[in-house]
């Protein structure tokens, strides 16, 4: 509970304000798309707007708690981070995503997994693409073959 | 290496049409439900009979099968290898999710199986028949509470159609949606609601054992060995049906819709059909060509009405 | 013939050789596909249901009910050692579960898992041979207004069990509920929340988005973190297997997770994810160790894993008894019985007892024969933990996308599942609770369902809610459960100060 460094602790937790006006905006946006929806009579008294109202009235009171424990410095130390492996890795989902249903599972997939291991520090790509490929392949046999599990056919799949 | 993946991909972009099968039934929904049951007893009623060589089924979930409805209009479209299942229930889905494509957009091609909503209610219930219910149902709309699947399903519908029939405001039904399988059931037996409807099958075994009392069916006639009167014959002038189809893709040729027809036409009258049927308890209310294509279009126009009627479609 | 003639005749059946056969087959090919990170039991059932139609009826239930308890207990393993739980039911096992892995002590949390599992198993599958037709009479004694007590009380146990921190808690709780509004609503049709993009009238999938926060945002937060590159994870410290010390705080767990589970399985709308989060609150009340719990607590994982256990035999209560299905893997199940001959309902245990004991008896067999085939290979099972983490990762991630497009093949479900993904990682960078989050998912819309049907159904009058001794119970139990953590820290506020005082260093 000692601050090492009482100058840096001093100011406002930056990312805890974005958070807080993320909130906000969660709050301010479920209610305009309930308000926007418009409501229908029922015998309950509770019809489908007010959980979402309540909700949205929550997120605005954990957004002002929010602004308070960052100006206190309430969030606990963050290490820095390193963005490279993140963006690999999410570049592989990206990737999978978009190409899944135009070269089939095993390509898209084993991009994933040489994305993924590249995020991880290891490469080259050109050794794990075709390891990743191989694997997902196997991985599609199994499933598709042996257990009739629907997974999207590309090029490769329809050569057996 | 890459131009190795490139000519791979290549290669069997090219290679694609020759290999590819002869029927490709989409399942717009979830594996393991009733429309994807019923493209999987296809695709092995079609490949046993030798009908055709090659079926593979498709699962495209997801609200109502509109989701997988949108996807075949767009995709299929002129391709006579592709068949898509459906069901009564997309047409309400359709109306209550202003989905952008609609059974118009598809070619029809038969009604395969069906099964009639039963309105049941505890046995300790002081209803005893039709006439109980629309007793109850005219002196305080409010009381009478309907367990049942989702809002705006054909339960729902059937309920708002039995409301509207006996002059009972169908915005004033006491409807209470519960999610499926066997939940609005549970409700049912333990009595917290007044009457349950739902498909027969759902309520089979307790009316068997004689935990429910069914009061009515919704077909127009009765049914061998269902020992329950019709609506109409209670006074209430409603029949209708939670029936399955399958469809052709859209834009394709009358020669093209007269092959897929003829192959449905041999896989419905083949055993491995008739015997799936008898297995899982579908009824056979086969019925294809233009009279489906009628009907189709009555369904769709009084479940419109409906749905405005109880303020779900505005 | 009585129960137990019929009984000790299915053991003769499931004994036989060739039977012990497809019970082994069962479970090792049900472990195998249920410890894939992303596929969950319900999935692996699908799955490998049809592999057992070639079989003779008895041959196939019992192979059946191997797959079953192989791929439940699978799920448990990715759980404990990789903190990716293919379902809502194994998430509570993750928290403590992982943290033990972490410390070299994956053996013991897969033991105590593996033999709480069978303990439960074992208990109430003689529960549902013996009082299937009360607890039937039980759980459709709730109607919505006790269900709704039901949620109010899990809700506030599970708030004060995940509540480290007041604001980071509720505020994962909420982004959760939150999720839960997406989609069409029930009672009304209207969808909610879906901003015109038809993929989003289902609602958010429980399963898309526990296998997102947990393994896909582990995933980026272990690659994003550089210490944790230098943190080596030993497998295995100290003795692989459980000592009398584990085995002394784990077996209370066991019988109260069993008690718990147990009935809330057998509940129409219960959940069985429900059992579990209420025995985690209640281990962790009742802990003499509370400062263990988060960092890798036995306890949190013995009484969960047996909850879970018991509540999926719990499921079978209602389904066998009534018919319904109340779980994904139950349902599926259904589909599988009808293949059997078997046509569950109230008429089942009268109408076909050879094939109801032949079943009970397959499923102890299966939970022997898992125990047995599982405790010598947990030492092969942490070795997982030394695979190299580049490896050990993208496999993870080929096996959580698997999930997930065998579901739904669409891009947008994979679009939602990497934007969950994303949220887990953000989410735990700021030190916020990930469970909160599926909890408030799952429990939501239950909460809001059920309560607004007991209103419908009184048509608006409130006292609904109070009206049966059953709800009265459960509101009380839940006001308590807020209230006596608040009277014990007030009275024991000078001690707790104290030790915090003496832990500055």
């Amino acid at each position: 509970m000692i601050d090492k460094d009482p100058g840096a602790r001093r100011r406002p937790d930056r990312a805890a304000l974005v958070i807080a006006a993320a909130l906000a905006g969660m709050g301010v946006l479920i209610a305009w798309s309930t308000h926007s929806m418009g409501g229908a009579g029922s015998y309950s008294r509770i019809g489908p707007t007010a959980f979402p109202y309540a909700i949205a009235a929550v997120f605005l009171i954990l957004a002002v708690w929010t602004v308070f424990a960052a100006l206190r410095n309430d969030f606990p130390e963050r290490e820095p981070q390193k963005f490279g492996p993140v963006i690999w890795i999410v570049g592989g989902l990206a990737a999978q995503m978009l190409l899944l249903n135009i070269v089939g599972f095993s390509i898209a997939t084993g991009l994933l997994f040489a994305a993924t291991a590249r995020g991880f520090g290891r490469g080259p790509l050109w050794l794990t693409i075709p390891i990743g490929i191989v694997l997902s392949f196997a991985v599609w046999f199994v499933f598709s073959k042996g257990l009739q599990l629907t997974l999207p056919a590309g090029p490769l799949e329809r050569l057996i | 290496m890459k131009h190795f993946v490139f000519a791979t991909i290549l290669g069997g972009l090219l290679a694609l049409p020759a290999q590819a099968a002869d029927y490709k039934i989409m399942a717009p929904a979830a594996p393991g439900g009733g429309w994807d049951q019923t493209a999987r007893t296809m695709q092995t009623a079609l490949q046993d009979e030798k009908v055709s060589s090659s079926v593979q089924v498709v699962n495209v979930p997801g609200a109502g099968g509109t989701i997988g409805l949108a996807q075949f209009v767009n995709q299929a479209k002129g391709d006579p290898s592709q068949l898509i299942v459906g069901g009564y229930v997309m047409v309400g889905a359709i109306l209550t999710n202003a989905s952008p494509v609609t059974l118009d957009q598809v070619t029809p091609i038969a009604r395969l199986t069906g099964e009639y909503e039963a309105l049941v209610v505890p046995a300790a219930s002081d209803i005893k028949d039709m006439a109980g219910l629309v007793e109850k149902l005219k002196a305080d709309p409010g009381a009478v509470s309907w367990g049942g699947g989702s809002a705006g399903g054909t339960d729902h519908i059937t309920a708002g159609l039995i409301a509207k029939a006996v002059g009972v405001d169908p915005t004033k039904v006491n409807y209470i949606a519960f999610s499926g399988g066997g939940e609005a059931l549970a409700a049912i037996l333990g009595g917290q609601v007044t009457v349950g409807i739902s498909g027969y099958g759902e309520f089979e075994s307790q009316i068997k054992a004689g935990q429910l009392r069914i009061i009515g069916i919704s077909s127009d006639e009765r049914l061998e060995g269902i020992d329950a009167p019709t609506f109409k014959e209670g006074g209430v002038d409603v029949s209708i049906q939670n029936w399955r189809m399958v469809a052709a893709a859209p834009g394709i040729t009358d020669e093209q819709k007269a092959a897929i027809t003829a192959d449905i036409d041999k896989m419905v009258t083949s055993k491995t059909w008739q015997d799936a049927l008898a297995t899982k308890g579908w009824a056979n209310t086969y019925l294809a060509g233009d009279e489906f294509k009628a009907q189709l279009s009555k369904d769709i126009e009084s479940t419109s009405a409906i749905l405005k009627d109880i303020g779900l479609v505005k | 013939m009585d129960t137990f003639a019929l009984l000790a005749q299915g053991f003769l059946v499931a004994l036989e050789p060739i039977n012990l056969l497809y019970a082994l087959i069962g479970v090792t090919l049900g472990t195998a596909v249920g410890v894939l990170p992303g596929i969950g039991p319900a999935l692996t059932v699908a799955l490998l249901l049809p592999v057992t139609y070639k079989l003779d009826p008895a041959g196939s239930l019992i192979m059946f009910a191997g797959i079953y308890y192989g791929g439940m207990y699978g799920g448990s393993t990715t759980s404990i050692l990789l903190n990716t739980p293919g379902e809502s039911a194994s998430i509570v096992t993750a928290l403590e579960g992982n943290k033990m892995a972490r410390k070299g002590r994956g053996g013991p949390a897969l033991a105590t898992a593996a033999i709480g599992s069978f303990v439960a198993g074992l208990i109430a599958t003689i529960g549902l041979a013996l009082i299937a037709p009360w607890i039937v009479k039980f759980a459709l004694s709730f109607g919505p207004a006790e269900y709704f007590a039901l949620m109010v009380l899990a809700f506030m146990t599970v708030s004060a069990a995940f509540g480290d921190s007041s604001l980071r808690g509720l505020t994962a709780l909420f982004i959760g509920l939150a999720l839960g509004l997406i989609g069409i609503d029930l009672q009304t049709g209207q969808a909610r929340l879906a901003f015109g993009i038809p993929d989003l009238l289902d609602g958010i999938e429980v399963t898309t988005l526990a296998v997102a926060l947990f393994a896909i945002g582990e995933t980026l937060s272990i690659a994003a973190t550089p210490s944790s590159g230098d943190e080596r994870i030993e497998p295995v410290k100290g003795s692989v297997w459980m000592s009398r010390e584990d085995w002394s705080r784990s077996w209370k767990p066991w019988l109260r997770g069993t008690a718990i589970g147990f009935p809330i399985g057998a509940m129409p709308a219960g959940g069985a994810e429900i059992g579990t989060f209420l025995s985690y609150s209640v281990e962790k009340q009742l802990t003499k160790k509370p400062e263990e719990f988060g960092q890798g607590a036995i306890e949190g994982v013995a009484g969960p894993e047996a909850a879970n256990n018991a509540s999926a035999a719990g499921t079978l209560v209602p389904l066998l008894t009534l018919g319904l299905p109340t779980t994904a893997t139950a349902a599926i199940m259904l589909a599988g019985f009808q293949q059997f001959g078997l046509q569950p309902g109230p008429l089942l245990f009268t109408s076909n007892p050879q094939l109801v004991w032949g079943l009970i008896a397959s499923l102890l067999v299966a939970n022997l024969m898992l125990v047995v085939l599982n405790l010598p290979l947990i030492g092969l099972w942490v070795r997982l933990l030394s695979i190299p983490r580049h490896w050990l990762y993208a496999g993870i991630l080929v096996f959580a996308t698997l999930g997930t497009i065998g579901a739904n093949p669409s891009a947008v479900e994979l679009g939602i599942l990497l934007a969950f993904g994303l949220l887990g990682y953000l989410l735990r960078r700021f030190d916020y609770p990930i469970a909160p989050v599926v909890v408030g998912l799952i429990l939501g819309p239950l909460a809001e369902q059920q309560l607004r049907r007991a209103l419908a159904i009184s048509q608006g009058d409130l006292t609904v809610l109070v009206h049966s001794p059953i709800s009265i119970i459960l509101l009380t139990l839940a006001a308590a459960a807020v209230i006596v953590p608040l009277v014990m820290r007030a009275r024991g506020q000078g001690k707790i100060l104290s030790q915090l005082a003496g832990d500055e260093d």
